[in-house]
């Protein structure tokens, strides 16, 4: 290795250090003796996650989390496959037209669809409803769902399908015994990013929350705004846990990279 | 006309006994309506609840009211032209900017080796550079905040080795600062610029380089004049889409910067959230939307127009 290609390697470490860091100073931060968030930490103690047992609301905003999460992906898998299947199987026409249509919600910033949202939804009696929150975020994940189907559809043998048909099968066994299992991977790896997508967001959150429907990223969100404490470590840790677990998952059946449109060649 | 020309077409189409052309034709176009019944579901979902509120902003962004019951409301421009006049706005629209494209220029630079790093590395390496990159997508952008936070404290790690370098006699106000809203909205979309720029060095033809070392360039001169050039179109998606996003960030700015960065977004959810201004609130909206669609258009269409205009198609 030459001289450039050493020193372009040591500008990418730090590069990929930059964007690790903050999730890297988290996690010893949340075992810190004081009483107030610093980093490095000060000791070494578990008082912190103790203290998550004794905060009720973190307790709260976490099972609200995932349940909306799990809701919101499971409605959004179901439009989003039954679209992405009608787009690639079907001649339909302005087909382009209508894929952009179904992942515009990503172009639209979400401040700004919070704020569309919470007008619409005020004179409909939805906003701060559980209902009004959990459509917000099936927007927010279909796009996700639509381009994952998408692609795990783009290698689809539709042969499969009327072999099955000619073998004597009707269209609910084709769908149930063929396409679906062939296209389960795709779905899944949608599914656990609108899981994500949603158990993330705070955005639009911010503008669908009442007292029944706070989350966890949004009494995070709080808690950084009224008081810095370390209990936001460890609650923070706690997030960075659950997230790893599914990018792990995530990663083994599709690719992480992929999924943000970085394409492996 | 219409008519007779319809039923003229039916008269050819009808006889029995030999529709051989009339069914291949209908063979080889499958038929799309059980397609239209899969999508029905998310068109209309989509259409009543992002098509229909998008709109109503639209709709209520050129009503003028006084009062928060809507009394004495009338069309007008009045919202756009406070907007346009107030100098507050048009200094927190200035910041935004601003903002967005420092935290660009930030990405692209710390971006662009480890993007050059991934299109010259083994397969294995490269998958382990995107995962890495790509994560923290995948983490909430709050906890991602809160690790700048502390990294960022009077005491915290970066004052301290900027003061340890001798760079510094004293520590920053890091925090709270337009400086901590770049580094965090930087840090947030650092992976799209990777990714942009990557994809578009994938699709350089490695005989170029090649080439050009057997004729004698160095790698200085092999950089500047085939990976650079070539690699642009990426470097423009990466800036376009790093800006249009930090131009509509409020999370980040309300962490890193609180009040005293007063940009856009936090400006625009004060005016909804806060003051309950919904109509002057769904303008903002508006121009904040406008406004990223016109740079992210004038940028792309500036480099288009340019000399480098071979290196796009």
């Amino acid at each position: 290795m030459n001289a450039i290609g050493k020193l372009r390697g040591a500008l990418a470490v730090i590069g990929i250090i930059y964007i690790l860091i903050p999730l890297i100073a988290v996690i010893p931060a949340s075992f810190t003796k004081a009483s107030y968030p610093s980093f490095p930490p000060e000791g070494f103690s578990f008082q912190w996650y103790t203290k998550i047992l004794e905060r009720p609301e973190f307790i709260d905003a976490f099972m609200n989390s995932l349940q909306f999460a799990v809701l919101a992906a499971l409605f959004a898998v179901i439009f989003g496959t039954l679209g992405a299947l009608a787009i690639a199987k079907y001649d339909i026409p302005g087909k382009s037209a209508i894929t952009s249509f179904l992942t515009a919600p990503l172009s639209v910033p979400q401040l700004v669809l919070g704020i569309a949202l919470l007008i619409y939804f005020t004179p409909l009696m939805l906003a701060g409803t559980s209902i009004g929150f959990l459509i917000s975020h099936i927007i927010i994940c279909i796009p996700y769902v639509i381009r994952l189907v998408l692609t795990g559809l783009s290698g689809f043998d539709y042969n499969l399908e009327k072999a099955g048909a000619i073998l004597g099968a009707n269209p609910w066994t084709v769908f149930w015994k063929i396409t679906l299992p062939l296209i389960r991977p795709a779905i899944i790896s949608g599914g656990l990013f609108a899981f994500l997508t949603s158990f993330d967001n705070v955005t639009v959150s911010l503008f669908m929350i009442s007292p029944e429907t706070r989350t966890l990223p949004i009494e995070i969100f709080s808690t950084m705004q009224d008081a810095y404490n370390p209990i936001v470590a460890s609650v923070s840790s706690v997030v960075i846990f659950i997230s790893v677990i599914l990018i792990v998952i995530l990663e083994k059946i599709h690719g992480v990279g992929k999924v943000f449109g970085g394409g492996h060649h | 006309m219409e008519a007779a020309r319809a039923q003229n077409h039916q008269k050819r189409v009808a006889p029995e006994g030999q529709p051989p052309q009339q069914e291949k034709r209908a063979k080889k176009r499958k038929p799309w309506a059980p397609g239209l019944l899969l999508l029905t579901p998310i068109l209309l979902f989509l259409f009543g609840f992002f098509v229909v509120p998008m709109l109503y902003i639209l709709y209520l962004s050129f009503i003028s009211t006084d009062s928060l019951s809507g009394e004495g409301a009338s069309y007008s421009l009045s919202n756009y032209i406070t907007l346009f006049t107030d100098s507050y706005y048009l200094n927190s629209l200035w910041i935004t900017v601003k903002i967005s494209l420092l935290s660009s220029l930030v990405a692209l630079i710390l971006g662009y080796p480890i993007a050059l790093t991934m299109a010259k590395a083994s397969a294995k390496m490269r998958a382990l550079i995107t995962l890495l990159i790509a994560s923290p997508l995948l983490v909430s952008i709050v906890v991602r905040n809160f690790g700048w936070y502390l990294l960022l404290l009077p005491n915290g790690t970066v004052n301290t080795l900027l003061m340890d370098l001798g760079l510094i006699s004293k520590p920053m106000n890091l925090l709270f600062s337009e400086v901590g809203v770049i580094i965090g909205l930087s840090n947030a979309y650092l992976p799209f610029m990777v990714l942009a720029i990557v994809t578009s060095l994938y699709n350089i033809d490695p005989s170029l380089e090649k080439a050009s070392a057997i004729l004698g360039a160095s790698p200085l001169r092999n950089f500047l004049s085939i990976t650079l050039p070539l690699s642009l179109p990426g470097i423009v998606s990466g800036c376009v889409l790093v800006f249009s996003l930090s131009m509509s960030a409020y999370v980040t700015p309300a962490l890193m910067g609180g009040a005293n960065v007063p940009v856009m977004p936090v400006v625009v959810y004060d005016q909804i959230n806060n003051l309950l201004q919904w109509t002057f609130g769904s303008a903002l909206s508006y121009v904040l939307l406008g406004t990223t669609l016109l740079s992210v258009f004038l940028f792309t269409r500036g480099f288009e127009k340019s000399k480098f205009k071979e290196v796009f198609r």
